[in-house]
């Protein structure tokens, strides 16, 4: 990713507002592939909307069942372009169903044979952390920062607020699809038990609920030498429209766990929310305004006010004054809500470059 | 021919008849100290030395104009009792949702030790020379007099295990679609291991849940309860002795176990004991529909009888029947007529 803070100068992250519908059921319908938690159903949207709307006004001690919801609105063409959500707890109302990688151990002393089988077991262990998701962006700011803008403002709200989610944060990419847009995965496995094609049981997980479909998922676990090779090679493989965003979440310390989704096989993520790199290097300085053209040239962050319900997050230059003040122009402080003096939180925008590698650790 | 308790002196021949079986006959590999093994066993049994749940039967076919032994077969007391038995179980799961307008039933197999204690009957080998006059239904069905004769020595149901179907290269789809994953062995040897009674292997390295049959092939789903062509007329028997299959399999080529409670199978229902006499002259049908045998548990004969019995109860026997059954004047014989 290549920032390029001028250029997302009018972008801001807010919580979703009711009047944000048609933005959402646009961004809904263009999401590639489509997304299963975010249907483009509009009775869906505006429950989402309203959802977040509680969850936001509501006292929170530890997280239960609220979902949070943000816009991206770009404030020169007046457009909201982007949205992605926040899951307090991913199976608070249901359970979060995920298939889990395990190897079983067939040793046979008799035959002095040692043979590693891998199965995929339904699993809830997922139902506990919060779950980053819903994430949809205009297609004309992709690859640019807006895209990192608008997945980790998420990071600097709970960064925020520790005690609305869980200690353990997931994100669940989507899963590899052929050219047609088919799921090898799902074609192996799911298609038995439900004779429908994956688009359609997607449409309708997000309609209805995916753990209400999960219900008559194959109960007992599934050996994997009897999924096709195809199925085999989609487990833990995301969409290919999604590399950039699995790599993005990597550096900022998730790692792969080995659950993947029951219905595409796509990974699911975990990192311990205090050790992301957003929310270890998030810090508060106070606001300093300074005009544009005096700005010190320096690195791009992620700058957040701190106004629960009034939730504003931007990429500018993380230009500090020499006692710590964050310089920033008086657009962006407006656009922020905050003014000389007030406190904002900022984390770097860049984040370390991460090899890909499967967790070897117990999750 | 007539059928009587195998003896160690039979072990030359035994083996010989092993060679001859082939691939795929479990339970006779050819292997003498193994075969050696097993007639001890076997003499064991006849002579009640061994506890009733850990007694074979094993029984030899015998030409007695020249004392050749013809075939075989074998009775097991009580399956699962030494080494686990696993079957698969064929069975139903719904997958059902009234929003998903979805109601679909899964075809599954379960790994299933359900049939431990259960008796078999197993073993049956007949010389292709000999394959004539009967005497495959004497083999099978003399196992169904013994039972009735001594039928407390055996529990309450009976199982045979059908050999699977196999493709003219002698592969067992089954086997290529399941098995072939989790054993490092090719399906011979595996079957050779079994036979052996080497069998712990299967239990170490078989899949413990249940298998989704959706996920094998066309192939291998069409074997399940399928038998081997050169088995059908041996299932046939044992269907009309009241056999069923209950949709267990065998966990390597998924050929069916069949199998009945032994008080409802046909001939041991059906037989019953009549007292004996003998005459030099006893006028004989050319193709005998009964089938007698001995109340002698280690001295046990099994064979056709020219005649049924008479209108008051009595069993007529030439000369030769008595000498090939072993009984004199005033012994009981149990009769099944066939």
């Amino acid at each position: 990713m290549n920032p390029q803070p001028r250029d997302i100068a009018m972008l801001v992250v807010r919580p979703v507002q009711p009047r944000d519908l048609p933005a959402l059921e646009r961004l809904a319908g263009s999401a590639t592939p489509r997304l299963t938690n975010l249907p483009a159903h509009r009775d869906r949207l505006e429950e989402r909307i309203a959802r977040s709307t509680r969850a936001l006004a509501r006292e929170v001690d530890f997280p239960d069942d609220e979902a949070y919801t943000f816009v991206l609105e770009d404030l020169e063409l007046g457009e909201v372009v982007g949205t992605a959500s926040i899951r307090a707890q991913a199976g608070a109302m249901d359970a979060y169903y995920t298939y889990r990688q395990e190897t079983l151990i067939h040793a046979s002393q008799q035959l002095n044979v040692r043979r590693e089988v891998q199965t995929l077991s339904l699993s809830h262990e997922t139902s506990e952390t919060t779950l980053l998701c819903a994430l949809s962006l205009d297609a004309r700011y992709k690859g640019t920062s807006a895209e990192s803008l608008l997945r980790r403002a998420r990071l600097m709200f709970i960064a925020q607020y520790p005690e609305r989610f869980a200690s353990i944060l997931a994100v669940a990419f989507p899963g590899y699809l052929d050219a047609h847009g088919e799921s090898p995965f799902w074609n192996s496995v799911g298609r038995h038990f439900f004779a429908r094609g994956f688009q359609e049981i997607n449409l309708l997980a997000g309609v209805r609920s995916k753990s209400f479909i999960a219900e008559v998922m194959p109960q007992f676990p599934l050996y994997l030498p009897l999924l096709t090779p195809q199925a085999r090679a989609a487990i833990g493989r995301e969409h290919p429209d999604h590399e950039g965003a699995l790599e993005e979440m990597l550096g900022e310390g998730f790692v792969r766990s080995r659950h993947v989704d029951i219905f595409d096989g796509g990974p699911v993520v975990r990192g311990e929310r205090d050790r992301l790199q957003s929310v270890r290097q998030a810090s508060w300085h106070p606001v300093r305004l300074r005009p544009g053209n005096v700005l010190p040239d320096a690195e791009p962050a992620l700058i957040a006010n701190q106004q629960l319900g009034g939730f504003r997050c931007l990429v500018a230059r993380y230009a500090l004054s020499p006692t710590g003040q964050l310089m920033l122009t008086p657009e962006h402080a407006e656009l922020l809500g905050v003014e000389e003096g007030r406190a904002v939180l900022a984390a770097p925008l860049a984040l370390p470059t991460v090899l890909d590698e499967f967790d070897e650790g117990e999750t | 021919m007539r059928i009587r308790p195998i003896e160690r002196r039979d072990i030359d021949e035994l083996q010989a008849l092993a060679w001859q079986t082939g691939v795929g006959f479990t339970s006779l590999p050819d292997n003498r100290d193994f075969l050696a093994a097993k007639i001890e066993h076997a003499v064991s049994a006849f002579e009640e030395r061994s506890a009733i749940d850990d007694r074979l039967y094993f029984f030899v076919l015998e030409d007695d104009i020249n004392g050749e032994l013809a075939g075989c077969c074998a009775i097991e007391a009580q399956v699962g009792r030494e080494v686990p038995f696993y079957n698969y179980r064929l069975g139903t799961l719904a997958h059902s949702s009234v929003q998903l307008d979805l109601h679909r039933t899964i075809d599954t197999l379960f790994l299933s030790s359900d049939h431990t204690g259960d008796a078999e009957v197993c073993s049956l080998y007949l010389r292709p020379e000999y394959r004539r006059d009967r005497n495959g239904a004497l083999l099978s069905k003399a196992r169904w007099l013994f039972i009735a004769e001594f039928r407390d020595r055996f529990p309450d149901k009976v199982l045979a295990e059908m050999r699977g179907r196999f493709d003219e290269n002698g592969t067992s789809a089954f086997w290529e679609c399941l098995g072939s994953h989790f054993f490092p062995m090719n399906f011979n040897e595996a079957d050779r291991l079994t036979g052996l009674g080497q069998k712990s292997f299967i239990g170490e390295l078989m899949p413990k849940f249940p298998i989704y049959t959706p996920f094998l092939s066309e192939e291998a789903r069409a074997c399940i309860g399928a038998v081997h062509e050169h088995t059908r007329p041996a299932l046939e028997m044992l269907k009309k002795e009241g056999l069923r299959w209950e949709g267990y399999i065998d966990i390597f080529d998924g050929g069916p176990t069949v199998e009945a409670y032994i008080d409802d199978v046909r001939a041991v229902r059906d037989s019953a004991s009549y007292p004996v006499e003998i005459v030099d002259e006893a006028a004989s049908v050319e193709r005998p529909t009964w089938l007698v045998a001995t109340s002698n548990i280690s001295e046990f004969r099994a064979a056709w009888i020219g005649r049924g019995p008479s209108a008051d109860g009595v069993l007529t026997l030439s000369v030769d029947e008595a000498r090939r059954l072993d009984v004199g004047a005033g012994d009981r014989l149990r009769l099944l007529e066939t």
